[in-house]
């Protein structure tokens, strides 16, 4: 009797956890296809009617794919910048032999403790007086550089499982080093590049504080600064559309949070455990 | 994610014998990371001793920011409220995350379902998770809160959470705390499930109840990645930015201004590069020394540590017999 009771309670409870982790993001999905009508009058009922009105004028008003392909620029070269740039200097920090290696991976792992902030005012004089503002590289450089940590972290802590003797036996058989990466080691690094790829396509993707300091100008603007532009562009009366924007926005990182789920997680798992 | 490939990891153990080759994989990254992440903290002490609108000259003036700093008033408001923000932040982040962590642990089925859906609001971005909040607290149309305040007869504590100088504080810290609930369960879950069933499975057939087992033996063993965790949601915190800076962006007056929200409002709206400079200078010393201070309560503890497996597992060789 007592077993059944405790049973149930924490049924309960990780259900209302559930509820409270899962329910306001589902609201925003609700809320993009309620009538505006009923937004203002009861916003946490479950809606009467369903429209997709809202979503109409968001995409007929045209910025927001403007918006979109811009976050997916920022994201798209920050990746593949990562990616290689962490795969290079992890095989050159695990698979050399130099007395240097030790200096500069603690010299990577120093960049986890620095926050993002400390490069806000730099680079903005730096951009301004090059006529960076304004352009997507103006985020990427920033993005790329703080990932860097951790990627090199992650690389080398998988190229350590690759056995020496099969790196050895490559340079017998007369491969150069560039070779062994390219045709050895980084096919073998999949689930790696997958881990780092995917974690940071969302982080990138959700980015606000790059773009809010280096983009004014609506064309260069990403996803996530543009919702904010959508708040003041209607007022605070149509909040359906801005829901709806929003509803827009965060279903690409969703999609490849469902779809990499195991990667995400363990990647920003990793990136917490080796903070 | 094991504690010791974190620390001591031996990296001196490649093979391949070639400088020119070493250079050419390791000098791009290396380019990259220095001009993206040292050249800005270079720059950030160099300007935080000069003076400078943006426009002209900048113009040395010494130490007179980090004077200016200390007898700013909105400076300690800003540290306070920070501080206040970083307790609320910690105590929701690690007491519900491992509280759900450990409930999880006890779950028989449909686990990864319910750790996933757990984990979702790590991945939206800050601007949605505000607008959220917005309308959550908002008195017009009556929010969620305060109507569910009203629901459970408490009407006379609705408020204007966002515009209430009392409030204001709690509820652009609750909004952060709440994000990565998920992300530090997952990390305790991960945890508590890789420890050896063994080492408890003992203390079971000594008879011990279950929360024993929790707090005695199983907690102890993951203190290692508490710590680890505790780090990082410490200087995760000193760095609050979005939540804070989209809610009320500091207000009202000054009442929910964050160490960098103000240090940002310094340069980007005021145009005082100088001693936004030495707020963001603040901001990283303020970070390495809590990393520096939290690593060297690691060590000891982890010292101990050793001793406490130890004698777990000659009490359970005792058990064994």
């Amino acid at each position: 009797m007592k077993k059944k009771t405790l049973k149930v309670i924490f049924a309960i409870v990780i259900l209302a956890f559930l509820f409270i982790q899962v329910y306001p993001v589902l609201w925003l999905f609700i809320s993009s296809v309620r009538p505006s009508a009923e937004l203002a009058t009861k916003p946490f009922s479950l809606p009467t009617s369903l429209t997709f009105q809202n979503f109409a004028k968001v995409w007929s008003d045209g910025k927001i794919l403007g918006y979109m392909w811009n976050s997916f620029k920022v994201t798209a070269i920050s990746l593949i910048l990562i990616v290689f740039l962490s795969a290079t200097a992890g095989f050159a920090l695990s698979k050399f032999k130099m007395k240097v290696n030790k200096a500069v991976y603690s010299f990577f792992t120093f960049g986890i403790m620095v926050p993002v902030q400390i490069t806000l005012i730099p680079l903005f004089i730096f951009y301004s007086k090059t006529g960076v503002l304004n352009t997507s590289m103006s985020m990427i450089l920033p993005q790329v550089g703080f990932a860097l940590p951790l990627s090199v972290m992650m690389f080398v802590s998988f190229y350590s499982f690759v056995p020496n003797e099969l790196i050895e036996a490559a340079v017998m058989d007369g491969c150069t080093p560039y070779g062994i990466f390219v045709k050895i080691v980084f096919p073998l690094a999949r689930n790696t590049v997958i881990t780092i790829a995917s974690m940071y396509s969302i982080l990138i993707w959700n980015d606000f504080i790059f773009a809010n300091t280096f983009i004014s100008d609506s064309k260069a603007k990403t996803v996530a600064m543009g919702l904010k532009d959508y708040v003041g562009a209607f007022g605070n009366i149509d909040w359906g559309s801005t829901f709806a924007a929003i509803t827009i926005s965060i279903l690409p990182p969703m999609i490849i949070y469902f779809a990499l789920n195991k990667w995400v997680t363990s990647g920003m798992t990793m990136g917490a455990t080796k903070g | 994610m094991k504690a010791e490939d974190a620390k001591g990891m031996d990296i001196n153990m490649g093979i391949i014998q070639n400088k020119k080759a070493y250079a050419v994989f390791l000098l791009p990254a290396l380019i990259f990371y220095i001009f993206a992440v040292f050249y800005p903290i270079e720059e950030s002490i160099r300007l935080s001793f000069m003076k400078w609108n943006g426009i002209g000259a900048p113009k040395f003036v010494g130490l007179e920011n980090y004077a200016a700093m200390f007898k700013d008033k909105v400076f300690y408001t800003a540290l306070i409220n920070n501080l206040v923000y970083l307790v609320i932040v910690v105590v929701i982040q690690l007491s519900v995350g491992l509280l759900f962590a450990i409930l999880l642990t006890y779950m028989k089925k449909r686990v990864t379902l319910v750790k996933t859906l757990y984990y979702i609001p790590c991945i939206v971005t800050t601007v949605a998770i505000a607008q959220l909040f917005r309308s959550i607290y908002s008195t017009e149309p009556l929010g969620l809160l305060n109507q569910f305040l009203a629901g459970v007869g408490l009407e006379h504590a609705a408020t204007s959470w966002l515009a209430n100088v009392k409030t204001v504080l709690a509820a652009v810290s609750v909004p952060e705390g709440w994000r990565f609930i998920g992300m530090y369960m997952v990390i305790f879950y991960a945890a508590l499930v890789s420890l050896d069933p063994s080492v408890y499975e003992a203390a079971k057939i000594d008879g011990a109840s279950e929360l024993q087992i929790l707090f005695k033996i199983k907690i102890p063993l993951i203190k290692e990645i508490l710590l680890l965790t505790l780090t990082m949601c410490l200087t995760g915190a000193l760095r609050g930015f979005d939540i804070p800076f989209l809610l009320t962006a500091g207000g009202p007056g000054n009442a929910s201004e964050m160490m960098s929200t103000y240090m940002y409002k310094k340069a980007f709206s005021s145009n005082q590069y100088g001693y936004g400079s030495a707020l963001a200078v603040f901001i990283i010393i303020e970070s390495i020394i809590v990393v520096y201070l939290l690593r060297k309560a690691f060590t000891t503890r982890e010292d101990r540590e050793i001793k406490q497996m130890e004698k777990v597992q000659r009490k359970q060789r005792r058990s064994g017999k």
